[in-house]
């Protein structure tokens, strides 16, 4: 019984030994004490809104005349064959 | 195609040319800016999505326990839009969120339910593509788990924790925010029933062919 706990004891503070060292290396949190332009900051943390908003808007547009062309595209093959099979039926008399 | 059509068509297209202009007056959100416009489209689209899926799943219901196939014809061009729209909301929530959230994508409630249903309608029409014979029935079937999920999507956002506005926004909305958001629905619902005609003309003309040709077999 003693094994086990002692185990148990172990095998707990085995991840709390590892964690320690990195714990120590991390610095501590810094209080902030200004305030910086959005301007000032690394070309990599500035997030244009403009570009997101032109992506989204352009998105909706593509979409949307993609499938008013799809649909028209399919409407006009479907009316062509129809017409040819009817026009077909007239020749051959069988209207 | 009806008498409607060609009119609802011109004010569909003029109602598009006058929305951004009413979007582009709209103020800038306080904490959000420039990117909150993309809630004009990004909502209305959204609605649409959810709409089609309850019109999927009506015409669905009507077509398992009515059996007519005009019910058929309705809940397949309906699931179409629902891929449509679907795919609008998933493109621009994720680029609205990008700026507002700073993630793409949370897999919180509500951006998954949605992606659930839109897989759903995807999966309706896949079905009805590659299924074959009795694929009519399997999908309306499918198109109920669609229509089921629409009123948990939209009060998921009430109920769970998630980073997604819940839906006290729209009823509080400003004027300055509200109009263009109305006026942006309501252009999205005229342009949603314009392409619901359109889709199921496509269907009738095809019905139309498939028997012009079994009545040439018959004749030979």
């Amino acid at each position: 019984m003693t094994f086990l706990r002692t185990f148990l004891v172990v095998l707990l503070l085995i991840p709390a030994a590892f964690d320690l060292p990195a714990r120590a290396q991390q610095p501590p949190p810094q209080q902030q004490d200004e305030f910086i332009p959005i301007e000032k900051l690394p070309p990599q943390d500035q997030l244009p809104a403009a570009p997101l908003l032109v992506a989204a808007y352009s998105f909706v547009a593509l979409a949307l005349f993609a499938y008013v062309v799809s649909v028209a595209r399919r409407l006009g093959s479907v009316q062509q064959e129809l017409n040819r099979l009817e026009s077909e039926l007239k020749r051959s008399g069988r209207t | 195609m009806p008498k409607w059509f060609t009119p609802a068509v011109v004010i569909c297209g003029l109602m598009f040319a006058v929305a951004p202009i009413l979007i582009a007056e709209a103020p800038y959100e306080s904490t959000m800016g420039l990117v909150q416009k993309i809630f004009y489209v990004h909502l209305p689209s959204a609605w649409m999505f959810l709409l089609a899926a309850i019109t999927c799943g009506v015409a669905s219901v009507r077509y398992l326990f009515g059996g007519n196939p005009r019910h058929d014809r309705i809940a397949w061009s309906a699931a179409e839009l629902a891929v449509l729209f679907g795919a609008i909301t998933l493109v621009t929530g994720p680029l609205w969120a990008r700026k507002a959230w700073g993630t793409w994508w949370q897999w919180d409630v509500r951006l998954t339910s949605s992606l659930m249903g839109w897989m759903v309608a995807v999966a309706y029409l896949l079905l009805r593509k590659y299924g074959g014979p009795g694929s009519d029935k399997l999908a309306a079937g499918l198109a109920l788990f669609g229509m089921a999920n629409v009123p948990f999507v939209y009060i998921s956002v009430n109920y769970w924790r998630t980073i997604h506005p819940t839906t006290n926004v729209v009823p509080t909305l400003p004027t300055s925010f509200g109009v263009p958001l109305w006026f942006s629905a309501v252009t999205f619902l005229l342009l949603f029933v314009l392409l619901l005609r359109m889709r199921i003309r496509l269907e009738e003309q095809r019905t139309r062919l498939d028997a012009l040709y079994l009545a040439m077999d018959e004749h030979r």
